[in-house]
């Protein structure tokens, strides 16, 4: 049966050369003080690190980012599908179209009706001033890009929990109706109950999702946007035109630790709430 | 899967509350539509209502009036339809297709490339009889799981000791794309609806892997390989990330890039610009939205 082998072989080869070895190579120079040739230094690199202002801002900026646009976005989303679930036919298909254009249309496509929305000469502000109230400098602060975050990312969470919804049995339902439970009765203990595992998968995709943002930051305010919506993927990136490997690499291996952390956990939790 | 009814009783127990939130859905489907409509609508607009419209800067009109301050106010509809900006994006305008095939030659070779890797490698984890194989496979779980500002540092160093960072051809984007532990994922989880049955049964026949690959496996795949070319296209037609980091050239550059600047630039030809870059997917998206909501589906993990 050796045969099988040979059809893991280029992905698997692959995935070694441009996934764990670099990988591994990163972890390497996040200890040491220049690539080549470099002595051990121990944990400087990630003290270093933490003392980095640019690094910290960063980091605060994405974990507000994702602390605030992931509740947001799963609400939404949770209330958007079960509306949507309660269609059928020809009008949940529209509907969940409706949902997942944002999530195909390329980010620059949208890039110049944004700016004609939130620049500070822009549609709303216009709006704003028709009724008398000062410029507000949309561009400058988070709500922008937790809306367009919003557009773009809720169709993917609404696939999923439809597909969540799809799967608790219609009996269910019949049953609590026929016990006289009311709306919020059965919401709580059949739609929450069995929609748990799917939260959780909601979850974790959520998260992982909420890191795309830098493209629609990047696109919409450039290398060094204003200090409120500095990502860490900023930061990262103006290390790589200085090159400056053991920062990238520290930063790098905080970044996968973190993630690590955190996906094991809810795994964990996803397990015991399957049980 | 059934999808579920919506003309039973469970729908008419919301009768009365039915009209707010239909409305809600209503709402939010006009707010997420309306940045593609009106972006499709002024695609027809003239380059003069373009350029008049979509300034803050004063005009001497407004000064003799004793306007101050302007906002822009964007349209619904073009006072004036008319084809120019395509003819101009399409035909008079060289760079812009440029531009577009830069964005082919980056998403292309790793859709092609990476269903091929993805389809041996999801296979090969099917039959493979090993005893480190799921240890293996969730490295992939793990890695496929890392936000793309993880894997970039990987990326960069690799492309560095294999002197391809700099390669006109884009290899510094394309490798780690087709090998990406996603499309052996997506691919695996798809497979998981084929019965063992079935491979058994050819394997009784005396057929070869490589026969069951392409003759009992590959004509099943139809839905998951959609799903697979779907997303993977939808994401590296919208690269910025790799872009910025890899491309120096402006040249060079996908069109994702170039259109976030090019507000400072024409703006006249942004609308049909945009519609242009945003049709394949959207087209993909019409054609086979049941695929590309069955490939979300497994690329959750379960």
């Amino acid at each position: 049966m050796k045969k099988h082998v040979l059809f893991v072989i280029p992905s698997l080869a692959g995935f070694i050369v441009f996934f764990i070895l670099p990988f591994l190579i990163a972890l390497g120079y996040a200890f040491v003080n220049k690539p080549i040739g470099g002595a051990f230094v121990g944990l400087k690199n990630f003290i270093d690190l933490f003392h980095n202002k640019s690094y910290l801002i960063g980091l605060r900026n994405t974990f507000i980012f994702v602390g605030t646009s992931v509740p947001f976005n799963i609400l939404l989303s949770l209330l958007a599908a079960m509306l949507i679930n309660k269609l059928a036919g020809k009008r949940r298909e529209l509907f969940t179209l409706v949902f997942l254009i944002p999530l195909v249309i390329p980010s620059g496509s949208m890039m110049f009706f944004w700016r004609l929305m939130f620049s500070s000469g822009g549609h709303l502000n216009g709006i704003l001033a028709a009724l008398g109230q000062a410029r507000v400098k949309w561009l400058e602060t988070n709500w922008v890009i937790l809306i367009i975050f919003l557009w773009k990312n809720m169709g993917y969470n609404v696939v999923l929990f439809l597909a969540g919804l799809n799967n608790i049995p219609r009996e269910y339902y019949e049953a609590a109706q026929a016990d006289g439970a009311n709306a919020l009765q059965t919401f709580r203990h059949i739609t929450a109950v069995c929609l748990m595992p799917t939260f959780l998968l909601v979850l974790i995709m959520s998260v992982i999702n909420s890191f795309k943002v830098f493209k629609e930051v990047y696109l919409l305010m450039g290398s060094y946007p204003h200090e409120s919506v500095y990502t860490l993927q900023h930061f990262m990136n103006n290390m790589f035109y200085s090159l400056d490997y053991q920062k990238l690499a520290a930063a790098t291996t905080v970044f996968v630790l973190i993630i690590t952390a955190f996906t094991q956990f809810l795994f964990k939790l996803e397990r015991k709430v399957s049980q | 899967m059934n999808r579920r009814g919506g003309t039973d009783k469970s729908e008419r127990r919301t009768v009365r509350g039915l009209t707010s939130p239909s409305a809600f859905l209503a709402l939010m489907s006009v707010l997420l539509a309306l940045p593609l409509a009106v972006t499709v609508t002024n695609s027809f607009m003239t380059e003069m209502e373009i350029s008049l419209r979509y300034t803050d800067k004063l005009s001497v009109f407004d000064i003799a009036e004793g306007i101050k301050e302007k906002f822009t106010s964007i349209a619904l509809l073009p006072n004036e339809v008319t084809l120019d900006q395509y003819a101009e994006v399409l035909v008079n305008q060289p760079s812009f297709m440029l531009l577009l095939v830069n964005s082919v030659k980056i998403t292309l070779p790793v859709v092609l490339g990476g269903l091929v890797v993805s389809l041996l490698g999801a296979y090969g984890f099917r039959v493979w009889r090993w005893r480190f194989k799921e240890a293996v496979f969730f490295a992939y779980i793990v890695v496929m799981l890392m936000p793309l500002q993880a894997v970039l540092v990987p990326n960069y160093i690799m492309a560095d000791i294999l002197k391809i960072k700099d390669s006109s051809l884009y290899l510094a984007i394309i490798l780690p794309g087709i090998f990406s532990p996603f499309g052996t994922f997506l691919l695996r989880q798809s497979m998981k609806g084929l019965p063992e049955a079935n491979l058994e049964a050819a394997r009784i026949d005396g057929a070869g892997e490589w026969y069951i690959f392409c003759r009992v496996v590959l004509p099943q795949m139809r839905s998951g390989i959609a799903a697979y070319m779907m997303l993977t296209f939808i994401e590296y037609w919208n690269i910025v990330e790799q872009a910025v980091i890899f491309i120096k050239d402006y040249t060079k550059e996908p069109l994702s890039v170039y259109l976030s600047r090019i507000a400072d630039g024409r703006i006249s030809l942004v609308f049909a610009a945009s519609c242009v870059y945003m049709f394949p997917p959207l087209w993909m998206l019409i054609v086979g939205q049941k695929d590309l909501e069955k490939g979300i589906e497994l690329s959750g993990i379960k």
